[in-house]
């Protein structure tokens, strides 16, 4: 059971990671970025390639990755989203699926299709209350549980968070407050880039990257920020650690002492997950009623 | 008048869909050939695609078939049934090939085996090894054993072992639930861990924990990508699970050890019996090709077909049930792989297994496996 709950938090705060970036856009923009996955591979692929291609070390690469996601991601913005969202809300969903495919085709080009690791070889692991888990697994949880609670800290006592969370609130009265929300907004869909990025190098250093991975990370942070409430940062979070762990207790569990679920069902949680919220709780689960005029 | 060319247009299409291919004995031969030259299989294609081009040039630099060139048509399959169909119907409609290397993943043959056939487009394929293959079709062959084979390889060899557990965790493709399918109707009950998961999956680590709490001997990762089967290995490892495990040749790829090198050692692989690098083959081929990306033998598997096609051609020309009929009656083609004919299923015969241990960045050849 410790292994069980000790694999969901791997597992989750690789999905927190890309939730929690992707609901900064949604909430802010209401924005749907569906390249947000290739955007993850594309900054562990470039650390990867820094790290075991030109031989930097590996915090030099991250650093590395982190900038080219970055930048990536400001291109991106400036070309399919930023002409674009303003006019209609739905009309990046069809950009960023086309930018999504244009990002496959680049990693494919620059990266092969062979499945890529970072770290490559066995981790030491270390037993903790019956279960193993591994030094660098530690060290990647508690930095994404720290990172989160950095984000918590900028989002509610500084007076930058009060502005994204005034734009967040409304966009129009928050700019004729003298907020320049055009700047923030580039600025959030960087910072979404940059935490899928990092997403994406905790994929690459935990287990491996192959191309065709980013599907199922843009649809696990939709799971998650769908189930967590629009715009609602820490639902998004929390629900993505909630459904990584349903995930593999899901799997794991010997239920009523009698079977196991087939393994194969063990994806359909996330989708499930959903269904569910939208049937019970259409505003998400951490959703408070706001006033609208 | 637009309004009449749209379904006029769409009219012509059609028709020209449903014309039968036909070779006009002038010009290029053309083959066609599908495979995954994308995704997480891609190693398989390129390997594959470079084999059957390499002998395709050294044919042609030969003076060609009886005085004709062959030019190669590639198509990606991707690795998944509907793109190798729509490469199948490109290749059998539009470019109106006389026959078809290909598909490589089997789920890629599968798909488009029932195209090829009602073509008549004979179709052999150098690596799908799912034992549906078998019943394909008429035109369908392969020049590489059914795994229907190799599962009983397998099973002699936990048998051998005194190996009575089995677990396997198999990835849900045509290809690995075939052979895990098969491999069951051996060794029954000592199958004692099954389990199927959706393809692409990364994390195992639920199913790691419950084979941490069983008794087993031996884990069977059966994925039908490296990538998968290195994670596979890789997290049983750090549960600190030491049973040996054993799979089959899709795990003889370099790329295992570029994920996993610490958890792949050790790692068995019942397979064909490799493709000697200073052969005549192999120097060619690495001297133009490089490095294979996946293992050499994919590329001689393919180098193979391409040239049992020529002969074919060279022999009764370009018609589909000529060649295929000649295809039956091959007893003793003298390929790279070995010295192989066809059964009446279209199956190769005559080719045999030996089992692989992965060790310091490479998979060595050991012992042979017998089937029975």
């Amino acid at each position: 059971m410790t292994q069980l709950i000790i694999n969901g938090l791997i597992a989750g705060s690789l999905a927190a990671l890309i939730a929690g970036g992707l609901a900064l856009v949604y909430g802010v923009l209401g924005v749907f970025n569906m390249a947000l996955g290739q955007m993850a591979l594309i900054g562990g692929y470039c650390t990867w390639w820094l790290h075991q291609i030109v031989g930097l070390s590996l915090p030099l690469s991250i650093i590395g990755g982190l900038t080219i996601a970055a930048f990536v991601s400001w291109i991106a913005f400036e070309i399919f989203i930023n002409p674009f969202y303003k006019r209609h809300r739905f009309l990046p969903l069809v950009t960023t699926i086309a930018l999504s495919m244009i990002l496959d085709g680049l990693i494919l080009l620059f990266f092969e299709e062979k499945p890529r690791a970072i770290m490559p070889g066995v981790r030491h692991s270390i037993e903790v209350f019956g279960a193993r888990i591994s030094i660098e697994q530690i060290v990647l949880i508690s930095f994404t549980i720290m990172l989160m609670m950095v984000l918590a800290y900028v989002l509610h006592s500084t007076a930058f968070g009060r502005k994204v969370r005034a734009v967040v609130q409304h966009d129009h009265a928050a700019m004729s407050l003298g907020i320049r929300a055009p700047l923030l907004h580039r600025f959030l869909f960087i910072m979404s880039g940059v935490l899928a990025g990092l997403g994406g190098i905790y994929l690459g250093i935990d287990q491996n990257l192959t191309p065709v991975f980013a599907f199922p990370i843009t649809i696990k942070a939709y799971a998650a920020i769908i189930a967590g409430g629009k715009g609602n940062i820490w639902g998004a979070i929390v629900c993505a650690y909630l459904i990584a762990i349903l995930e593999q207790l899901v799997v794991g569990v010997h239920w009523f002492g009698s079977f196991y679920v087939p393994a194969g069902y063990q994806q359909t949680v996330a989708l499930l997950f959903i269904i569910l919220f939208l049937l019970f709780k259409p505003a998400g689960m951490f959703s408070t009623k706001t006033r609208s005029a | 008048m637009k309004r009449l060319l749209a379904p006029l247009f769409a009219l012509g299409i059609l028709l020209s869909a449903c014309t039968t291919p036909v070779d006009d004995g002038t010009g290029p031969i053309k083959l066609g050939y599908i495979g995954p030259l994308t995704g997480e299989a891609a190693s398989y294609g390129k390997d594959t695609l470079n084999g059957a081009l390499l002998a395709i040039n050294e044919i042609n630099e030969a003076g060609g078939v009886n005085g004709r060139m062959i030019e190669l048509i590639a198509e990606d399959g991707r690795c998944t049934g509907t793109d190798a169909a729509s490469a199948a119907q490109k290749l059998v409609n539009v470019d109106k090939v006389v026959a078809i290397i290909g598909g490589q993943c089997s789920g890629e043959t599968l798909a488009a085996a029932p195209i090829a056939e009602s073509a008549q487009v004979v179709m052999i394929s150098p690596i799908s090894s799912s034992p549906d293959v078998t019943a394909a079709g008429d035109f369908i062959f392969r020049d590489y054993p059914s795994d229907a084979l190799k599962t009983k390889a397998m099973a002699g060899y936990f048998k051998k072992e005194g190996i009575e557990k089995v677990a396997a965790i198999t990835e849900n493709t045509d290809f690995a639930v075939a052979f895990r399918d098969a491999l069951k109707e051996n060794i029954g009950d000592a199958l004692v861990f099954d389990e199927v998961v959706e393809p692409g999956t990364k994390d195992y680590r639920s199913l790691m924990a419950r084979l941490k709490d069983m008794e087993f001997d031996a884990f069977f990762p059966n994925g039908q990508t490296p990538a998968a089967m290195a994670a596979m290995v890789q997290q049983l490892r750090e549960q600190g699970l030491t049973q040996v495990a054993i799979s089959h040749d899709v795990a003889q790829d370099a790329s295992m050890f570029e994920i996993a090198p610490d958890a792949v050692e050790g790692l068995l692989a019942i397979g064909v019996p490799a493709v000697d690098r200073d052969s005549d083959f192999g120097t060619k081929f690495l001297a133009e090709h490089g490095e294979a990306q996946g293992a050499l033998f994919f590329a001689a598997q393919a180098y193979d077909a391409a040239r049992l096609f020529a002969n074919a051609m060279t022999e009764v020309g370009t018609e589909g049930v000529a060649i295929r009929d000649y295809l039956y009656a091959v007893s003793d083609f003298e390929g790279v792989v070995g010295t192989f004919g066809f059964d009446d299923n279209g199956d190769v015969t005559g080719m045999s297994y030996v089992l692989w241990t992965a060790s310091n960045g490479a998979f060595t050849q050991g012992e042979a496996v017998p089937v029975n």
